[in-house]
């Protein structure tokens, strides 16, 4: 990695923190735990078994549920799928209708388009400017078939948090739906409590939090009686609903990382606040920018903004030799995709595609705050400049 | 994306930037910014020697670093030449040149346009008065 790159995407991922990386070598090695927490059998089974439980309740310490709750995945990718076939799959006979927003992640949006390919219905909602769906309106598309609802806690593009409690409350008014929460991006930025919320199944991710990739936990609640019909078969790991061996390092990074990032400190909440808001007002004084999601509640790990009078590639190349940060396109090997959460905002092509979004983290500086400043507004200025914008 | 030696140069220090005005300049544009998209070519006609030639080129640019890129080594190379509504190069041999994925070469259609748009407007006055010997109105 370039050090003189200054890395402001830690929406995308973030650095494995030391003690995180510690702890998940001890597991792999014959000294270490390296045993198959499967195998009940011998000492080296109950040794893995005991980190991976270990790792378990720290997970669930972390974000309010039990350690009964949870159930280790390969990520959040790979927990959203579960939730959504799972959950489509269980209760298939009670109604075939789910409700989501334009604004998921790809792994919430893409198993529901799939589930319509097979036969399902399902209910896009579009939130307002800022990114907020009011539960009130998502309650409203409930409906006696509705057997899901999947609304994502804090955006991964705009860092908007959504009132996924309220809307908890307001849906299990309406119907039988269960609700599922993306928390990926929650843990370590904002209170997460999934006990609290009055929900039934919540996603994580390890690698959002300091912790490993490949790691991550669909948090199932026993106590509201939820129940998903597996989407992998093997061993019957996780209480059959996740077979295959329990990677114990992966879920003891996980653990780690989690027992580390929550609760984050009011210290550091309002340092990262400063720095996001450090950098606003530098790059509003250019003028023709948005910062989206801007009357919403957000995290303060996100800043996204849209550049007017700039092209979105070539704005990404002019800031990337010095600057790590997330376009607002999806970048194939040729052509770009705007954004679909900033388009489902309101933006146009060209604003959805000339936007970035900073993400800030535990090793961001304000030197790093004020260098992305300098180069994003020499970039912005230069291109407008080419463009005679 | 990653961008080829040539591409990143024009693209970060593009020369022939801007805009000509006065008497003997034209005008030629293509694309939209809408669109994502555009492309401005000015250019400044003159004789030296036997016939006419383009004396001087500007030019502004909305697009990826690619047609940033194409736009400045077409004001680059057009400068000299003779004014023909034809790209010094095809866009085809840009593409190529500037490492451009293949899908990109209607965007340096859009370049050739503009390009075009100019000389055709230059040709247009300078051919009819050549007789004459007489410079035409600019655009």
């Amino acid at each position: 990695m370039s050090a003189s790159v200054v890395y402001l995407d830690y929406a995308a991922t973030t650095p494995v923190a030391p003690e995180v990386a510690a702890r998940m070598a001890e597991c792999l090695t014959r000294a270490g735990t390296f045993g198959n927490p499967g195998s009940a059998s011998h000492v080296y089974g109950e040794m893995a078994s005991a980190s991976v439980e270990a790792a378990r309740a720290q997970v669930a310490a972390a974000v309010g549920a039990h350690a009964g709750d949870v159930v280790f995945t390969s990520g959040a990718t790979e927990a959203n799928n579960l939730a959504i076939f799972g959950t489509a799959q269980y209760y298939r006979e009670s109604g075939r209708h789910i409700v989501t927003a334009r604004t998921e992640h790809k792994s919430v949006l893409d198993p529901c388009k799939e589930l319509e390919r097979r036969g399902w219905s399902v209910t896009y909602l579009v939130p307002d400017a800022d990114g907020v769906l009011e539960p009130e309106r998502v309650a409203a598309a409930v409906r006696p078939e509705t057997v899901l609802v999947s609304v994502m806690h804090v955006n991964n593009e705009t860092g908007v948090i959504q009132d996924v409690g309220a809307i908890a409350e307001l849906c299990a008014r309406s119907g039988q739906a269960r609700v599922h929460v993306d928390a990926a991006q929650s843990v370590g930025k904002c209170g997460v409590d999934f006990a609290a919320l009055g929900i039934d199944l919540m996603s994580v991710s390890a690698h959002k939090a300091y912790g490993p990739k490949g790691a991550g936990a669909l948090l199932v609640s026993r106590r509201r009686g939820t129940h998903l019909t597996p989407i992998l078969y093997g061993g019957g790991q996780e209480g059959s609903l996740r077979s295959g061996t329990v990677a114990t390092h992966q879920a003891v990074g996980m653990g780690t990382a989690f027992e580390l990032a929550s609760p984050m400190s009011m210290p550091e909440h309002e340092r990262i606040a400063a720095l996001g808001e450090r950098l606003w007002q530098r790059l509003r004084e250019m003028g023709g920018v948005i910062r989206n999601g801007e009357r919403a509640a957000r995290v303060p790990h996100v800043l996204n903004v849209s550049f007017a009078g700039v092209e979105g590639e070539s704005l990404l190349a002019a800031v990337q030799p010095h600057l790590a940060v997330s376009t607002g396109s999806a970048c194939t090997s040729a052509t770009q995709e705007p954004s679909y959460v900033l388009r489902a905002l309101g933006r146009d092509d060209r604003l959805a595609e000339s936007s970035l979004r900073f993400s800030f983290g535990r090793f961001t500086s304000e030197a790093d705050i004020d260098t992305a400043g300098t180069v994003v507004t020499r970039a912005v200025e230069r291109l407008r400049q080419i463009a005679g914008t | 994306m990653t961008y080829n030696e040539l591409t990143r140069r024009h693209f970060e220090h593009p020369a022939r930037l801007g805009t000509l005005a006065g008497p003997d300049c034209y005008r030629g544009a293509a694309g939209s910014r809408a669109a994502g998209t555009w492309v401005q070519f000015d250019v400044r006609l003159g004789r030296t020697g036997g016939g006419p030639r383009v004396l001087e080129v500007r030019f502004l640019a909305f697009g990826c670093p690619h047609v940033i890129a194409a736009a400045a080594l077409v004001a680059e190379q057009g400068e000299g030449g003779a004014p023909e509504p034809r790209l010094p190069q095809s866009a085809h041999s840009l593409r190529e040149r500037l490492d451009a994925p293949v899908e990109k070469l209607g965007r340096l259609f859009v370049v050739e346009d503009a390009w075009i748009a100019a000389l055709r407007g230059a040709a247009a006055h300078w051919e009819a008065p050549a007789g004459a010997g007489d410079a035409p109105g600019g655009h």
